[in-house]
């Protein structure tokens, strides 16, 4: 090569990788003749090429065009593994079959990789509420049954922290663009000890949704949008007994999500919370740091408590029933289908109200960041202080897929496990993730490029509110990040449970409800073993 | 024919040598001794008093079977003939020992114990506290209360399956069509009754028992909003998939009635209603106390319909004794409560169901 050509590509920012591809790319065109720079233009346009799958407004896409996107971004695993690389290797993928999501489409993306490198995945589907105790259970009783494990990073507490994981190679990394992720998802995330087992494939916050056509001049819900949890809580109240002016059906505000999801209910009430305990100047809002002592039963968290038990003693603030709606049903079966007007929920709900059958509030959605508080609390001084607060939660820290030890000792597995984990990780096909329903965010510099959305068919409106509440959550200073602690989805879980008897009115008050909480957490943590859980709770706060 | 030296060769007791009996005795014991040992030296390990051992239990259970196997060809060996009739009960039982006995007394050692899944340090004993803690779990003590709840119904569903059988034995229109109506909701998996009828059904806005429930002016049907409600919703969908089960009983018991003694009773001026009470009934008694144990053994383990529809809720009002437990292990990771729980529960079983068939052993005996 030239070195005026290679110093260019420097000039530009090229990866080496990358300059071995488009060197690679330009001789093969070369070898085919004129052909050549029309599919290195196709090639180049990629990006744009799977948006169109199936397009912004054709539906929700299925089986097929999950195949497509996979095949149509299986470039960078063809630059590291030949063909048929992997016949005769067989893989078990455990993940999440959630609202036909993630499992779901690894299915259709990994189809055209499993054609090409000769590998076969089998599939252990688990639902939201059971994936917990399954990979609990896994863990705690050594059998591990599975090769490539999608996992949060709520979990590498539990199985990094146990050595049940294996170590990323550079050849991925490089693969997947890491640099690209947003600035919270780096190192420590995703990192154990200074290695790394992950590779990223989604984002987490909770953003907050609303409906525009319930506020604004003349809105039933008023000429200003809420932007803090006690206007929230006012607006709910107030719309109680009105009608809905999409569906002609009762008006609501809030959609809390009163029965529990396998622990993952708890974030519905934790984004509440977070406005209320999250202080600025610390880190810690479950637990005190130097202690575990938990600090949900403080005055901040009550509050957040509090909040809901206000709404459900308040006749016809919920829908009916809502005693029995979980945070999948408050999203799907009641936002999106026009239940309803304000929602926290993670950041995907956005795509899906634009491209998914089952939403008819595509015309008529907003969206912001964590609601904030008029008061916070402070834990250490133990008083409130008036201040306004925000604190987006940072719920759940993103899914990621892991590839397990069990690999380690077979270098050919090992790769072929790596690979497809690349595969599901890769910058392009996770553009596509972003942009139609899947179960994930946007969570890539790269995914804030309004252009590529718009040339998708969103409109910049709707892009620029959608991204910027992700975006601004993801770079908000009073973020609250959730710890990687063994056993935190126990913590979750007996939360909920917990809170699931107070909002039934089962305990005296909401304080005591919090107590209960509390009590059970001190346990759990006696259990697992406090001096080990304060160290990993400090280092995963970077304390 | 066996010939001598063969296993199956007949060695009467008078026969038996010395140094056979020794070599029997020396492999029984010895590999009792061998059992003994790898076992000690495991426990050792596990509780912390000696740094040896092995990594896992396995070689345990392979002295076990190793002492199965000595245990058995001992006992030929120094029985003879009388030993080697040993050979036939000997298998089920060393199965039993491995398959329940042992369980069961692993089970007690975990019930005893403190053990969060997520734990590095694993399982560790606390003595009494389980049952302290069972003793003042209010969540517990409510479970327990909608089992007797819970179980009162078959009182309800028994007269329903009986009705229905009536039904069924007397000379009705389309009878083959109804028996086999009627006994659909028995093929399906209580898993698919609670999303037939209990999420898809009874949903609140789009389900059809919903709708009519709202034609018929209940403004806002929701079967497990209340506590109240919930658990009567949990009673009916269980009753709806378990009555054919009991139908299907009484109506082969009522037509093993001879009918001969019916007639008997018509001619003797027994009128249906009275022929019923005096004649049917009693002769149904045995019938009906069997069908009415296996339907309380069937709802002691009450767990699933509860766990997909209402996950125990709303706040642990529908919750049952086993979908408590269920949670207790699943979602807590509270192995050792829930394992405290389990043995309390099946011991209370094993009373019940032994008090309940003792009071009713006189009546379940066949009256013709």
């Amino acid at each position: 090569m030239k070195v005026d050509l290679y110093e260019h590509a420097v000039r530009v920012a090229m990866s080496r990788r990358r300059l071995l591809q488009g060197t690679a790319a330009v001789g093969s065109m070369a070898a085919l003749g004129g052909l050549g720079v029309k599919t290195a233009a196709a090639q180049d346009n990629i990006r744009a090429e799977i948006l169109k799958i199936p397009g912004v407004g054709a539906g929700s896409p299925t089986d097929a065009d999950w195949q497509k996107v996979g095949e149509l971004c299986l470039a960078t695993t063809k630059a590291n593994v030949a063909e048929g690389e992997f016949e005769g290797v067989e893989l078990t993928f455990m993940g999440l079959n959630n609202q036909n999501l993630h499992n779901f489409l690894f299915r259709g993306f990994l189809k055209p990789w499993e054609a090409y490198t000769g590998a076969k995945i089998n599939w252990i589907d688990l639902a939201q509420a059971d994936y917990n105790a399954r990979l609990q259970q896994s863990i705690a009783t050594g059998t591990v049954d599975f090769d490539i494990l999608e996992m949060g990073a709520p979990f590498e507490g539990d199985t990094a922290g146990r050595g049940l994981l294996d170590e990323m190679p550079d050849w991925v990394a490089e693969q997947i663009e890491a640099d690209d992720l947003v600035g919270y998802l780096k190192a420590p995330v995703g990192t154990w000890d200074g290695k790394t087992y992950r590779v990223t494939i989604d984002g987490d916050c909770h953003t907050f949704a609303y409906r525009t056509d319930y506020f604004g001049e003349g809105g039933i819900g008023g000429a200003e949008v809420p932007k803090t949890w006690q206007q929230i809580n006012a607006v709910t109240k107030d719309l109680a007994g009105k009608t809905d002016p999409l569906t002609g059906l009762p008006a609501h505000g809030y959609l809390d999500p009163l029965k529990g999801w396998g622990g993952f209910g708890f974030y519905f009430v934790a984004n509440r919370a977070t406005a209320y305990v999250k202080h600025p100047d610390e880190a810690a809002w479950l637990f005190e740091p130097d202690t575990m002592k938990p600090l949900v039963n403080n005055p901040g968290w009550v509050q957040a408590f509090q909040d809901v038990m206000d709404l459900i003693a308040t006749e016809g603030a919920y829908p009916a029933d809502q005693i029995n709606a979980d945070p999948g049903t408050t999203a799907f079966s009641q936002f999106l289908a026009g239940t309803g007007s304000m929602l926290m929920w993670w950041g995907d709900v956005g795509s899906s109200a634009r491209t998914s059958d089952t939403s008819v509030v595509g015309d008529v959605v907003g969206f912001g960041i964590n609601p904030a508080s008029e008061r916070r609390y402070n834990w250490r001084s133990g008083a409130w202080e008036e201040e306004m607060n925000e604190a987006p939660s940072m719920a759940y820290i993103g899914w990621g897929v892991y590839v397990t030890s069990r690999v380690s000792g077979d270098e050919k597995k090992r790769k072929a496990a790596w690979s497809a984990a690349a595969h599901l990780g890769g910058k392009d096909l996770s553009l596509w993730t972003s942009a139609y329903p899947s179960g994930f965010q946007p969570y890539r510099n790269s995914h804030f490029n309004y252009e590529e959305w718009e040339a998708a068919g969103y409109d910049r409106a709707f892009v620029e509110d959608y991204l910027g509440s992700n975006r601004d959550s993801y770079n908000h200073p009073n973020a609250a990040i959730e710890p990687r602690i063994p056993g935190i989805f126990q913590y979750y879980s007996v939360a909920e449970d917990e809170l699931a008897k107070g909002f039934a009115g089962q305990y005296g008050s909401a304080q005591e409800t919090a107590d209960a909480i509390a009590a059970a957490w001190e346990k759990i943590t006696d259990q697992i073993g406090r001096e080990s859980q304060i160290a990993l709770y400090k280092a995963s706060l970077g304390m | 024919m066996a010939e001598q030296g063969d296993f199956l060769h007949v060695v009467t007791t008078d026969n038996l040598t010395d140094r056979r009996i020794a070599l029997g005795r020396a492999m029984i014991w010895g590999s009792a001794g061998f059992l003994a040992v790898v076992a000690l030296v495991q426990t050792l390990q596990e509780t912390g008093y000696a740094d040896f051992g092995f990594s896992t239990w396995r070689p345990t259970l392979y002295a076990y079977v190793l002492w199965a196997i000595c245990l058995c060809w001992g006992q030929v060996l120094i029985r003879g003939e009388r030993g080697k009739r040993v050979l036939f009960v000997l298998p089920a039982a060393l199965f039993v020992i491995s398959m329940v006995v042992f369980p069961l007394l692993f089970g007690l050692v975990i019930a005893f114990s403190d053990w969060n899944l997520s734990s590095p340090t694993g399982r560790t004993f606390n003595g009494l506290d389980n049952i302290r803690q069972m003793w003042t779990d209010d969540f517990y003590w409510n479970a327990m209360a909608n089992m007797v709840r819970y179980t009162l119904a078959i009182i309800v569903e028994y007269a329903i399956a009986f009705g229905l059988a009536l039904l069924l034995n007397s000379q009705i229109h389309a009878r083959k069509f109804f028996r086999v109506a009627f006994l659909m909701p028995l093929m399906l998996s209580p898993v698919a009754v609670s999303w037939m009828i209990g999420k898809s059904m009874m949903e609140i806005r789009f389900g059809p028992i919903a709708r009519l429930a709202r034609e018929l002016g209940w403004a806002s049907p929701s079967f497990f909003g209340s506590p109240e409600m919930a658990r009567f919703t949990i009673m009916v969908m269980d009753a709806w998939t378990y009555i054919p089960f009991m139908m299907i009983m009484i109506l082969a018991g009522l037509q093993a009635i001879p009918r001969d003694i019916q007639e008997a009773a018509k001619v003797d001026g027994a009128r249906s209603w009275r022929g019923f009470w005096e004649v049917t009934f009693p002769l149904m008694l045995p019938v009906s106390i069997t069908v009415i144990l296996i339907r309380i053994i069937f709802k002691l383990k009450l767990a699933d319909i509860i766990i997909n529809v209402t996950a125990g809720g709303p706040g642990g009002a529908t919750d049952s004794v086993t979908s408590f437990i269920f949670r207790e292990y699943r979602d807590r990771s509270n192995v050792g409560y829930g394992t405290l729980l389990a043995m309390v529960y099946l011991v209370l079983i094993v009373i019940a169901i032994t008090i309940v068939m003792k009071l009713t052993d006189r009546w379940a005996r066949p009256r013709y």
